[in-house]
């Protein structure tokens, strides 16, 4: 099976204080990956290594064969990122957001106007992308920032908790849109804390606390594993 | 290059608001307003002041001095020097000159006759202070009038002005080899234009690029964009360039308008500093190569603080930090803005001459002074220096947003917590 992304023994530190305690994990094509576990767990520090936004103390991270740490500009080519706690310029409306994204991703005219289209229909914000974004909800932002991310049609999306912060109806729309692009062929890197959602999300799932991976396989294995109904109360037995 | 133009449209478009536009036009409207206001009160003050004679003398002599002062017409007939005051507070006279009983006696007799001057204030706007000033440049040419008669009369054949002036003044200015008549407050237009002007126009287009620049990194930080931007397939050099071009426009749009309307404001009650012939017989004149230097020399200390703003950026945690980090800037920029504005740099001391040769933004202010002279040692020298500070600077910044420090970078003053 393709490996797009594999993780061995990462380690970092910020400071004095050890944030990942030499994780390792593998991801492959075509699959919903889930990186679960409580706040402060390592997950949000993980998925910023693997996109190349912070560097490893140490260990070795390959996407798609290139390596994070000396390869940045040929990972980013590869990966599109959603931070947990991102933003899109108030300034600009959603329309012109996603136009200014879509022209680095896009050789020409035709291939930005492509993007752009699949943007808006991802957004699904009707005549309110052309607001400015300062205008928009919290969940109207998330929206426009996950079409951001999938409209390229990226080889890797990472997805830091796709759904925080946002109500049962916008929550359910992005999960339903997250596995329509796996479907399509996107491999997608998730975290989350939210642990039915990653059951009914990801076909594989790492659980992580403290730093360190506890427990990885299925959703399906990892209950029938530890004897229990959801992923919520394999994750009590772990860290028990 | 396609990315580069990207982040530059981007960064014109998120800081050129509306808001933005509108405080622009709002500060085109208030120097306009403030710049005809003060160009009303100069008018106002340059106008023959509105003034009175109250002559209590009435002599023929006294007379002469009513002629000289604007004649009948400015003349109150009073019985009392009460009444006058009273009557020149209805006419809203500024000033009242009162000659006195005995006046022209005491002039025959050489005794130091007196003028009695009331400036009548009603205010202490520059128009209203100016009256006395105006009566009393009269009253000069009064006495100048009566001192030649009376030479003339106890000397005739003579010239009274040789009399009354024995001495006369013929000055010289010489500047390097050439020599013309003239005095140095003759070339004061040009020096205070090359004193006040550059140095203001180079606060203001440093101040706001950097501005600019830091606001625009805080912006990325406080909106959570930054993490978004640094994960694109595109390199981190055009992030950093692409966002130093794009403020910079747009601080150069800001400072213009600022310019301009200074510029309107100041010209409207100081004079022009007209060329005069002797600056063009001195050879103190700005060429066309001089021009051509002054602007390079500008936009190399623009391209410092650019660099330097970027650098600075990084630290700023959002727009509110973003305000602070400005302000080594605006020191470094003050320093030498101040010191040149006084003093001329050959007469600072040892560590000055040192402290102002090392900030980069002192040299546009040196080489605006060494043109007029066409030396040009220290203007090249002046950008070859600041070429490197700006290329050290960048280079700084670039390593820095390659690693993650562009994401963790922040400036505590807090005590560290042992460990």
């Amino acid at each position: 099976m393709d490996k797009v992304i594999e993780v061995k023994n990462l380690v970092k530190d910020y400071g004095n204080i050890h944030a990942v305690k030499g994780v390792s994990f593998e991801v492959n094509k075509g699959e919903i990956f889930g990186l679960i576990g409580p706040n402060a767990a390592g997950k949000t520090t993980t998925l910023r290594i693997i996109s190349t936004l912070l560097q490893v103390t140490s260990g070795e991270i390959k996407v798609f064969g290139h390596s994070v740490a000396k390869e940045p500009d040929e990972v980013r080519k590869c990966i599109s990122y959603l931070p947990e706690e991102a933003g899109a310029y108030k300034n600009l409306s959603g329309k012109v957001y996603l136009e200014f994204m879509a022209e680095f991703f896009s050789e020409d005219t035709n291939g930005k106007t492509e993007i752009l289209k699949r943007g808006i229909e991802i957004a699904n914000l009707g005549e309110r992308i052309k607001d400015k974004v300062s205008t928009y909800s919290k969940g109207m932002t998330r929206k426009l920032l996950l079409a951001r991310a999938l409209m390229v049609n990226p080889k890797l999306a990472i997805l830091d908790e796709p759904t925080s912060g946002l109500d049962v109806v916008n929550s359910h729309q992005i999960r339903e849109m997250v596995k329509s692009f796996s479907k399509q062929g996107t491999t997608i890197l998730l975290s989350s804390h939210n642990m039915l959602e990653v059951e009914f999300l990801c076909d594989r799932i790492s659980l992580i606390d403290k730093g360190v991976i506890v427990e990885s396989g299925s959703p399906q294995e990892l209950k029938e594993k530890y004897k229990t109904n959801n992923i919520e109360e394999v994750f009590m037995e772990v860290v028990k | 290059m396609k990315n580069f133009y990207n982040i530059v449209k981007k960064e014109i478009r998120e800081l050129m608001t509306r808001q933005m536009i509108f405080s622009l036009v709002f500060m085109i409207l208030m120097f306009g307003m403030m710049g005809k206001f003060i160009g009303n009160i100069r008018e106002e003050a340059e106008k023959s002041v509105s003034m009175a004679v109250f002559d209590m003398d009435r002599t023929p002599f006294s007379q002469t001095v009513v002629e000289v002062l604007g004649g009948e017409r400015n003349v109150i007939k009073e019985s009392s020097l009460e009444k006058a005051l009273n009557k020149a507070r209805e006419k809203d006279i500024k000033a009242l000159l009162v000659i006195p009983e005995g006046f022209e006696k005491d002039v025959e007799e050489m005794r130091g006759a007196k003028l009695e001057v009331y400036s009548i204030l009603k205010g202490l706007g520059i128009g209203d202070l100016s009256s006395s000033g105006m009566l009393k440049s009269a009253i000069n040419t009064i006495n100048q009038k009566i001192a030649t008669s009376f030479v003339q009369e106890a000397i005739p054949g003579k010239n009274p002005q040789d009399i009354i002036n024995p001495i006369k003044i013929k000055e010289f200015v010489t500047v390097r080899e050439k020599t013309v008549p003239g005095n140095p407050e003759m070339i004061q237009g040009l020096v205070t234009s090359q004193s006040i002007m550059i140095p203001v126009i180079l606060m203001m287009v440093i101040m706001y690029s950097g501005m600019m620049v830091i606001t625009s990194m805080g912006m990325e930080k406080e909106n959570k964009t930054l993490e978004t931007l640094l994960t694109l397939p595109v390199k981190r050099s055009y992030i950093v360039t692409g966002k130093m071009v794009g403020s910079a426009l747009v601080a150069l749009i800001m400072a213009a308008v600022y310019m301009i309307g200074f510029r309107y404001y100041m010209s409207s009650f100081m004079p022009s500093a007209e060329s005069t012939p002797i600056l063009k017989n001195l050879g103190l004149v700005m060429t066309p190569l001089s021009y051509l230097l002054l602007g390079t020399s500008l936009f190399m200390a623009i391209l410092v603080a650019l660099s330097l703003s970027m650098l600075l950026g990084l630290f700023a945690q959002d727009t509110k930090s973003a305000q602070t980090m400005n302000m080594p800037l605006v020191i470094l920029v003050m320093i030498p803005f101040f010191l040149l504005m006084f003093k001329d740099i050959s007469t600072l001391s040892l560590p000055l001459k040192i402290l102002v040769y090392a900030i980069p933004f002192s040299h546009p202010i040196i080489a605006s002074r060494a043109l007029i002279f066409q030396n040009y040692f220290p203007v090249i020298g002046g950008m070859i220096y600041m070429a490197i500070f700006a290329g050290v600077a960048m280079f700084i910044t670039i390593r820095i947003f390659n690693t993650d420090k562009v994401l963790t970078a922040k400036f505590s003053f807090k005590k560290r917590r042992k460990s």
